[in-house]
């Protein structure tokens, strides 16, 4: 609009003077069309799995571009429902999922994902999703991956489509998926700054808080760059804080299965535990270096001394990076798995075999739906006690 | 997660078998599946073939001591068959099994016994030649000849030579798998013509071949059922493409091809059996999730589900076969209250 004036006299009638630049035009403007919203109502839940819930809420609301349920901390009743409505000698990672997923829709989720893998994952979500509406929970759908399996990408897209958002725009998604990989890039290269330097931290508590923001940030990103400032942002401030690290702090290496040995609470806080003890960890069993960067052959090349076959979804992995940690001159390894998981169990006399090669100690821990911690404390002690006496004498 | 296991061979190791005559056949696990192909494979290469003895106690102890303990029955056992073997034959055959689709699948512990006994017999400074070899077994057929032309190819054999001895192999297979499945087929069709009250009870055993079919661990339950009277039918004596597709029907993502071809029998014998009973290997993966599957979809018939570990007595077995066979001869009646 141009300079209006307004001209007034006592008692003159009202007069104004408006001046308008540009043309005369039509009376109603052509306008453009609203966007149509494209995102959907549902409300979808996942699986509580250690720090890939950030992830998660991102895939939810970015990608399938749908609400996200966030689901409440596990407690004890969580492990108590799931191992109440499953079978006893079914893996301990069902029972966690299937407690977190009545959780889940308590709190208002309609949509339940579930992932496929190479073993009892595979069938995960159809028996889940059974038992759930045997209990009596129906008005949820499952957006089980299982039944895309094997299927080309086009097939994920339009199955995510008809259970959660008809409307999901693809390039959008597809522009958002390739933001997701690289935030779950960042969040396990952050992770291992922090399993590597948190137990030295000289005010107690202090990585904990600067880990808790640094999701929190994640979680408000939006898209790559955003993803990338909250990385920067939150490595500045870990490296930021005190430490007192000794020249040869003790070594521990993690593996194993691939969901007990990442969610602290399957493994009963393993990795808490091991930090207070200031130990350095180091955990090479994550989502970036099993889905992101991993070549089957190339890691089992490098085991081709013990393995010569696949030996199951995360095995190679498993061995490969327990005999890294032995080359590297670890002090320790733990190995953690569900109480019978096939995989992992047939692991263990390669383990054995590399522990006895190299004379690295090994630790073996089963978890299944116990939530008593005394037992992994003592356990654990006695074990640090070992490897540190080990390594005075050593040194 | 996304797939991305490559359908290349493994890599070439140094040894060669060449100057393998004596191949043992660990009688357990895939044995009783596959057990006659693999006898006429061998065979048609000139092979002797030699199969461990029938397991007993002392198969299971050595089994024992070679596994880690949370290690299901079935493996334990094929660790002992393989120690039984190790010293009398030239190779003991531990194949791999590949994986020829997301449905078909085997248990991760068909992928990894070769590893696994490699390495358990590493660690317990035990010597073993194992011959292995990828192989795809009931994928298409192309890959799956080729993974036995492989396997010639170790022992030395030409190309020529391994592609016919896999045709041999194929069909012997077929002719044994076909020749139960008419027989047990027979079985019921005799059944059915007898009157109501002559009928013996007929009960369905499903579980996995290694199981069903072994005297110390299936045998006990099998055992006590025919004591009791029962016809015995077994889910694995039946076509198996056929109860495969039948399966389909029943779950759309159920990975296990073996449990699989259970559950189609289950479904297509449902109707001409008295009861069901599953028996399992404790701690079976497939079957710790099936079994529940199972019990909560298929309704109609009494249906037993026995885990089965290595027991030292069977009295525990036969009380609950004598319990269930007179729960079905109460329900024959018809019912409690009726009879």
């Amino acid at each position: 609009m141009g300079e209006i004036r307004e001209v007034r006299q006592s008692d003159a009638p009202r007069a104004s003077v408006t001046v308008s630049a540009g043309g005369a035009r039509p009376t109603l403007l052509p306008r453009k069309r609203r966007r149509r919203d494209r995102h959907s109502r549902k409300k979808v839940a996942f699986f509580h799995y250690a720090y890939y819930d950030v992830a998660f809420q991102f895939f939810v609301e970015h990608v399938l571009d749908a609400d996200y349920v966030r689901l409440p901390r596990p407690t004890r009743r969580t492990l108590e429902i799931g191992s109440e409505h499953s079978t006893d000698y079914v893996c301990a990672p069902f029972k966690h999922i299937l407690g977190g997923y009545v959780e889940a829709l308590e709190a208002g989720a309609n949509v339940l994902v579930q992932f496929t893998g190479f073993c009892r994952l595979t069938y995960y979500g159809e028996l889940q999703e059974m038992i759930l509406r045997d209990m009596g929970y129906d008005d949820f759908e499952m957006l089980n991956f299982s039944m895309v399996a094997d299927h080309p990408f086009k097939d994920y897209v339009s199955y995510c489509k008809r259970v959660v958002n008809p409307s999901l725009s693809v390039p959008k998604g597809v522009a958002n998926m390739v933001a997701l990989l690289r935030m779950v890039e960042l969040l396990d290269a952050y992770n291992d700054y922090y399993l590597a330097n948190a137990g030295f931290e000289v005010e107690p508590g202090s990585f904990e808080r600067a880990r808790e923001a640094f999701f929190d940030d994640m979680r408000c990103a939006t898209g790559r760059s955003e993803i990338n400032q909250a990385y920067r942002h939150g490595m500045d401030v870990l490296r930021g804080l005190p430490v007192n690290k000794p020249a040869h702090p003790v070594r521990v290496g993690l593996t194993g299965e691939f969901y007990t040995a990442i969610d602290p609470i399957s493994n009963l806080e393993l990795e808490k535990k091991l930090l207070s003890m200031h130990v350095e960890l180091h955990r090479a069993v994550n989502l970036t270096n099993r889905i992101l960067h991993y070549s089957e052959e190339n890691t089992r090349r490098s085991i081709a001394d013990y393995v010569s076959y696949e030996m199951g979804p995360t095995s190679s992995l498993t061995i490969a990076s327990a005999k890294r940690y032995m080359e590297e001159g670890f002090d320790g390894v733990v190995h953690s798995k569900s109480s019978g998981c096939t995989p992992e169990i047939d692991c263990m006399p390669v383990l054995q075999r590399l522990s006895r090669d190299f004379h690295v100690p090994t630790l073996f821990l089963s978890f299944d739906s116990q939530t008593s911690d005394t037992g992994l404390d003592t356990r654990l002690e006695a074990f640090y006690d070992m490897i540190s006496m080990r390594k005075g004498r050593t040194l | 997660m996304p797939s991305d296991r490559k359908r290349t061979a493994r890599p070439p190791r140094g040894e060669h078998l060449a100057d393998v005559r004596v191949i043992g056949l660990p009688r357990a696990l895939m044995y009783y599946r596959l057990g006659t192909k693999w006898r006429a494979f061998f065979e048609a290469l000139g092979r002797e073939v030699q199969v461990s003895r029938p397991t007993d106690r002392s198969i299971f102890e050595r089994g024992e001591a070679l596994s880690v303990d949370e290690c299901c029955l079935a493996s334990k056992l094929y660790l002992g068959h393989v120690d039984e073997l190790a010293s009398h034959v030239d190779a003991v055959f531990c194949p791999s099994f590949a994986k020829p689709g997301a449905f078909r699948a085997y248990c991760t512990k068909f992928q990894a016994l070769p590893d696994l006994v490699t390495n358990a017999f590493a660690l317990a400074e035990r010597p073993v030649t194992v011959l292995s070899e990828l192989l795809w077994e009931g994928g298409a057929e192309k890959e799956e000849r080729e993974s036995y032309v492989r396997l010639a190819a170790t022992l030395g054999a030409s190309r020529k030579e391994g592609v016919a001895a896999w045709k041999r192999a194929r069909r012997a297979q077929e002719d044994h798998d076909g020749q139960l499945a008419r027989a047990q087929a027979d079985l019921t069709r005799s059944a059915s013509r007898l009157p109501e009250e002559a009928r013996p009870l007929s009960i369905l055993v499903a579980a996995h071949p290694y199981v069903a079919h072994d005297p110390y661990v299936g045998g006990i339950v099998t055992d006590a059922l025919r004591a009791n009277g029962a016809t015995v039918l077994f889910a694995d004596e039946f076509d198996h493409e056929r109860a495969y597709r039948r399966s389909q029907d029943f779950s759309p993502s159920l990975p296990w091809v073996v449990n699989r071809e259970l559950v189609g029998a289950i479904l297509s014998l449902h109707d001409e059996v008295d009861g069901v009973v599953l028996i399992s290997a404790f701690p079976c993966g497939p079957d710790s999730m099936t079994d529940d599957a199972i019990s909560r979809c298929v309704h109609g018939r009494p249906l037993l589900t026995l885990t089965v570990d290595a027991q030292s007595g069977t009295a525990g077995v036969e009380t609950r076969v004598e319990s269930f066979v007179d729960i079905l001869s109460y329900q024959r009646k018809g019912g409690y209250l009726n009879g």
